[in-house]
Formats: C-alpha cells, sequence, structure tokens
C-alpha cells in the first residue's frame, strides 16, 4: 500500500502518494504545469525547466523544477504566480529560439504567452529533452542513444554516429522527438525562423486567461491558420 | 588498417567485467595506441560490460582522449588569460604556419598534434607551450622554432 501526503498546489489540496513528483501530483489534479521533456515511466532530468514552480517554506519561496520534486507533506507550492509566469515565458522563448521547427514547441511557446522571440534562432532542431535518450535506455533498455559532448557541444548521438546492431529499430526516440511534427506552415529554413503566432483566438486566450491550461500533449494542437492544404 | 590487438588483451587483463575501471583502461589505451581506435572500444565495451554509447560518451567528454590518431609528438599551446595577454595566440599562429595543421589536427606525417588548452595553472611560466609532456617556459617565437625543428631533426635521425 502505498502513502499518501497531502500537499497545497495552487491553494488546492491535493493527494499524492508518497515519492510522486510535484508535477504528477498537479496534472492528476487537472493543474496544468506545462512540461516538455517530462514523461511519467520514464526518470526525470528536468532539463526543459518550463515546469517550474515556487516552493513556499516559511514565507520564503524558491523556484525549482517540479518535475524533478518530490512530493512532502504539508509543501505549498504555487505554479501560476506572476514570477512563475514571466520565467516561464521566458524559458519557452529561449527553447522556441534553439529549436522553432517544432509545432509542440511553437505552441508552448505561445500559449506560455511568448509574442516575440527576443534570441537569435539557433534552429538546432534539438532542445536536448533527453526524451529519445531516456525511452531507449529506460523503456527499451537497448542504450544506443546517448548524450555526447559537453558544454554547448553536448547533443543526442549514435555510438560512432553509427547505428548500432543492438538498435531494435522501435522509432520510439522518433515518435517521442518534440521535432517530429513541424510547425504548420512546414519546415522553416535558415534564416527565416519565426515564432508561430498568428492564431489570434490561442493568443487573445493565452492573453486574457494567463493560467489557462497549456495543452502540452506533443504536436497535437491547434488548427493553424497558415496551415498549408 | 588492422589495429594490433594484443596491446589491448595485456590492458583488459584482469579488468573483465569491473565497469568502473572504465577510464583507466581508456588511459591505458589512450597511452598505448595514443588514442581510442573505434574497434577497441567496442571490444572494451564489451569485455567491460559497459554500453558502447558510455564508452563512447565518456571517450568524447574527456579532454585527454581522442578518437583520431595523434601525432608521435604532442604540442599544446596554453591559451590562458596571462599567456595571452604575453602573446599566445602569436606563437599558435607560429606552431600551426610551421606544421600547416589547425588546432586539434596532426599533420601529415603524423608527426606532430597541436593543442590547445585553456589553462595549465603555471601562469608565472607563461608563455607556456607543452612539448610530450614537457614544459617549456617563457617561450618565443624563436624559441619556439628551435625547439619544432629539434623535434623534428631527432625524428629524422631515427
Amino acid at each position: 500500500m502505498s502513502e499518501y501526503v497531502t500537499l497545497t498546489i495552487n491553494g488546492a489540496k491535493v493527494k499524492a502518494p508518497r515519492g510522486s513528483s510535484v508535477l504528477d501530483a498537479a496534472l492528476d489534479y487537472g493543474i496544468c504545469i506545462p512540461h516538455l521533456c517530462h514523461m511519467r515511466d520514464l526518470t526525470p532530468i528536468g532539463a526543459c525547466r518550463l515546469c517550474i514552480v515556487e516552493v513556499v517554506t516559511n514565507g520564503k519561496s524558491k523556484v525549482t523544477a517540479s518535475c524533478t520534486l518530490d512530493v512532502q507533506e504539508g509543501m505549498v507550492i504555487l505554479a501560476h504566480t506572476e514570477k512563475i509566469l514571466k520565467a516561464r515565458k521566458n524559458i519557452a522563448e529561449m527553447l522556441v529560439a534553439q529549436a522553432p521547427n517544432s509545432r509542440a514547441i511553437q505552441d508552448i511557446a505561445l500559449k506560455c504567452g511568448v509574442k516575440q522571440v527576443r534570441y537569435p534562432f539557433r534552429n538546432d532542431n534539438c532542445v536536448l529533452c533527453g526524451r529519445c535518450v531516456r525511452a531507449c535506455t529506460e523503456i527499451w533498455q537497448s542504450k544506443s542513444l546517448g548524450f555526447v559532448g559537453r558544454g554547448k557541444e553536448r547533443h543526442v548521438a549514435l555510438p560512432f554516429d553509427k547505428r548500432p546492431e543492438f538498435c531494435k529499430r522501435c522509432n520510439a526516440c522518433i515518435d517521442l522527438c518534440p521535432m517530429t511534427i513541424t510547425p504548420c506552415p512546414g519546415p522553416m529554413k535558415k534564416g527565416e525562423e519565426a515564432l508561430c503566432g498568428l492564431c489570434e483566438s490561442q493568443l487573445s486566450m493565452a492573453q486574457d486567461m494567463q493560467d489557462s491550461c497549456v495543452d502540452c500533449r506533443l504536436g497535437e494542437g491547434f488548427d493553424c491558420v497558415r496551415k498549408k492544404p | 588498417m588492422a589495429i594490433a590487438l594484443n596491446k589491448l588483451d595485456k590492458i583488459l587483463k584482469g579488468r573483465e567485467g569491473s565497469s568502473f575501471e572504465l577510464i583507466e583502461v581508456l588511459q591505458d589505451i589512450q597511452r598505448d595506441y595514443r588514442y581510442l581506435p573505434e574497434e577497441v572500444l567496442r571490444i572494451v565495451s564489451e569485455k567491460l560490460s559497459v554500453p558502447l554509447i558510455e564508452v563512447f560518451k565518456v571517450a568524447n567528454f574527456y579532454k585527454a582522449f581522442t578518437l583520431k590518431p595523434r601525432g608521435k609528438h604532442l604540442i599544446t599551446v596554453c591559451m590562458g588569460t596571462a599567456c595571452h595577454v604575453r602573446g599566445a595566440p602569436k606563437f599558435l599562429d607560429e606552431v600551426l604556419g610551421q606544421l600547416k595543421v589547425k588546432p586539434g589536427e596532426t599533420t601529415e606525417d603524423g608527426e606532430f598534434t597541436v593543442e590547445t588548452v585553456n589553462c595549465l595553472g603555471a601562469c608565472a611560466l607563461g608563455p607556456l607551450v607543452v612539448l610530450d609532456g614537457k614544459y617549456c617556459d617563457h617561450m618565443t617565437t624563436a624559441k619556439l622554432r628551435v625547439l619544432i625543428q629539434e623535434v623534428r631533426g631527432n625524428a629524422k635521425k631515427k
């Protein structure tokens, strides 16, 4: 029997099994905390930082990623304060600058309230969320993929950049990648990257209801007016 | 090109299955082969029961390891702040110009490899150039030229 703890998220009392993460607890209760790298069955690595929340202890608050934060009895979590929304918007902005060629990331950025990207577009086609690496290692036990290099050289690679014979060709790495679905107008070439922000309804929703749900199911975004038939 | 594997057998002796010895093993391979050949790493992965990607990751992470063959002589130019203000970029240009390589590359004859390092922590000795582990302090372009020629000369005599 698992033991339960009670914590407060955005003022709501939430019961969660001990050992689960704050993000999972919030999602179970329908409190949406945007997230990208998180997947329920994989070890959290806190790579995307979208799921940041404020943890209040003794009147002081600390900002931390909720996917790597274990629930504790009496914890007070604030997921949609002004401070958090501002920081999260900035993080989403950086993610979209890093990899604009993803509908999932474009959607998340838009819904986090990003209206313009102040950073130069890198168009690296990878945000190092590690979903592929973790799925390959943990679910499929294949260990064909990994992070290679350090600092800004860090990237996902196959050993010796060749597909190893023990790769099970399950394609989980591709299925789980947020880059698989390109933005509605099609892939963006270097130099013509843009924020896919022409969907007025979404924009006004992000503006008027700042803590509205960010649908984080990858790629299953809204229909975009710029979509090519 | 077939790679002599007898050296590898010696390195791996008694270490089968001890995954924690990965870095030591890689260091020994780097010393004996002067680089980490792909075939050898595949065997290491199997013998130490470490996933191949893990071996590849470690080999890529540390600057001491290289996956491309290194030359017989390694020239390391310190590019730290203290060396920089005393003209390290000039020495690097000198070395690169003489050997006609880029940093991290090896000359065609396989004699020299040129590398840069961010700081060796011996700033008082700067500008610093390390030749095969020997620290050559207070470097000047003239000294450097002589140094390279000496090594070249020795290599020819042999």
